[in-house]
């Protein structure tokens, strides 16, 4: 395992570089001292997205739920990070069929339809990079979506946001638009992104408190969503949010180098 | 008493670097068609992409461009050193060094202070290039 750890950390294991929490720790470090975020703003991505989860009966975090004192309380790992900061290590499998719009008509569930795409990545070897603090790929990726689909932010009624660390939201959603540098806390402050709140974000309780499926944790729980089955975290009536016509999703890699973004549609 | 944490993996295009190393130098590709300075080393220049290289010498000094506190060793042999600090060190030059901050409390390590390499004489062969602040 060891030697796993240091063939993946390349030269930086010399130095004891490890892992995607510390490449991510180092971008959020950053972004704090450039724009002023941090753990204040960091808590309400983890939180919020816990109540989320308490309504989750898959979600690995369903039984446990977190204040913001349990938040601060939390043993640090990477500092910045503090233990809830980063996404959870679990097994388990997700699929979502794609076919065409003729196929899925005769089908028996609902179907949702793609409205946009986009991608893009400022890949380079992330000591040199010059986007740990925005703008990452979002911003381009989010564009050619948005463009695409025919919409704007105005048009989004939930948001389902790869989450490898609280950070990774803060970044994504202020690069699409959401809000500008800095102004994360405010944005997300008063329950924004959880139940009841007026744009509901990672609704399955996330990568932070569902579990960890790659690409496909953000992009199950916007089908799902879409679909009309997710139970008690249904977004609609049951959770007094807006009914979900129109979902953001997306997916990042390696310390912020690729980023997709894809807008659902309930069809 | 053998060193137990990971060395840098050599190759041939890091070679150079880390001979430069140890000699206590750090040295930076220079692009001999656009003059574009860069690092971590490569057989082409990421801007114009000629082959043309040259080295140049650091000065040795930077400033930290990101810093990260680690509280866990994730690999045993770093277990007497956390909290340790993981910084990127913006060269006076231009390009980027992952390294660590040395000779300071991680409470007090900031964005954008001013650092000067400490060589580290890890193995015969080994210098690894850690940064203090200038005082």
């Amino acid at each position: 395992m060891f030697r796993m750890l240091t063939e993946m950390a390349g030269d930086a294991a010399a130095f004891g570089h490890f892992g995607a929490a510390a490449g991510y720790a180092l971008a959020a470090r950053r972004a704090m001292h450039e724009f002023g975020t941090g753990p204040e703003t960091w808590k309400h991505i983890a939180v919020g997205q816990r109540r989320w989860a308490n309504l989750n009966p898959r979600a690995v975090m369903h039984d446990k739920p977190m204040t913001d004192e349990d938040y601060y309380n939390a043993k640090w790992l990477v500092e910045p990070f503090r233990l809830p900061d980063n996404c959870l290590v679990n097994d388990g499998g997700r699929a979502c069929i794609i076919t065409s719009a003729e196929r899925a008509r005769d089908l028996r569930h609902p179907i949702v339809t793609i409205m946009g795409m986009g991608q893009h990545n400022p890949s380079t070897a992330f000591p040199q990079a010059t986007y740990l603090a925005g703008p990452t790929g979002a911003r381009q990726a989010s564009e050619t979506a948005l463009a695409m689909a025919g919409i704007t932010l105005d048009d989004i009624d939930a948001c389902e946001i790869y989450d490898c660390f609280t950070y990774t939201v803060e970044i994504t959603l202020q690069d699409y638009g959401f809000f500008g540098p800095g102004e994360g806390e405010d944005w997300f402050a008063g329950g924004t992104i959880e139940p009841g709140g007026r744009m509901p974000v990672n609704t399955s309780g996330g990568q932070l408190s569902e579990a960890y499926h790659m690409g496909l944790t953000p992009l199950t729980e916007g089908v799902m969503q879409l679909m009309g089955r997710c139970g008690e975290r249904q977004l609609g009536p049951m959770t007094s949010t807006k009914d979900p016509e129109i979902i953001v999703c997306s997916d990042n890699g390696a310390i912020l180098q690729t980023h997709s973004c894809y807008i659902l549609r309930r069809w | 008493m053998t060193y137990e944490k990971p060395l840098p993996q050599i190759n041939a295009d890091t070679r150079e670097f880390w001979e430069g190393c140890k000699q206590h130098l750090i040295t930076i590709q220079k692009c001999g068609n656009c003059g574009f300075l860069r690092l971590p080393p490569s057989f082409i220049c990421p801007r114009c992409h000629s082959r043309k290289t040259d080295w140049i010498t650091a000065t040795g000094r930077g400033s930290v461009y990101t810093f990260a506190v680690n509280h866990v060793a994730f690999h045993p042999a770093f277990q007497g050193d956390i909290p340790y600090v993981v910084a990127i060190v913006e060269l006076d030059e231009g390009p980027r060094l992952l390294t660590n901050i040395v000779d300071c409390n991680p409470a007090e390590v900031r964005c954008d202070m001013p650092v000067e390499v400490v060589w580290d004489d890890v193995t015969d062969e080994i210098s690894l290039p850690k940064f203090r602040p200038v005082l």
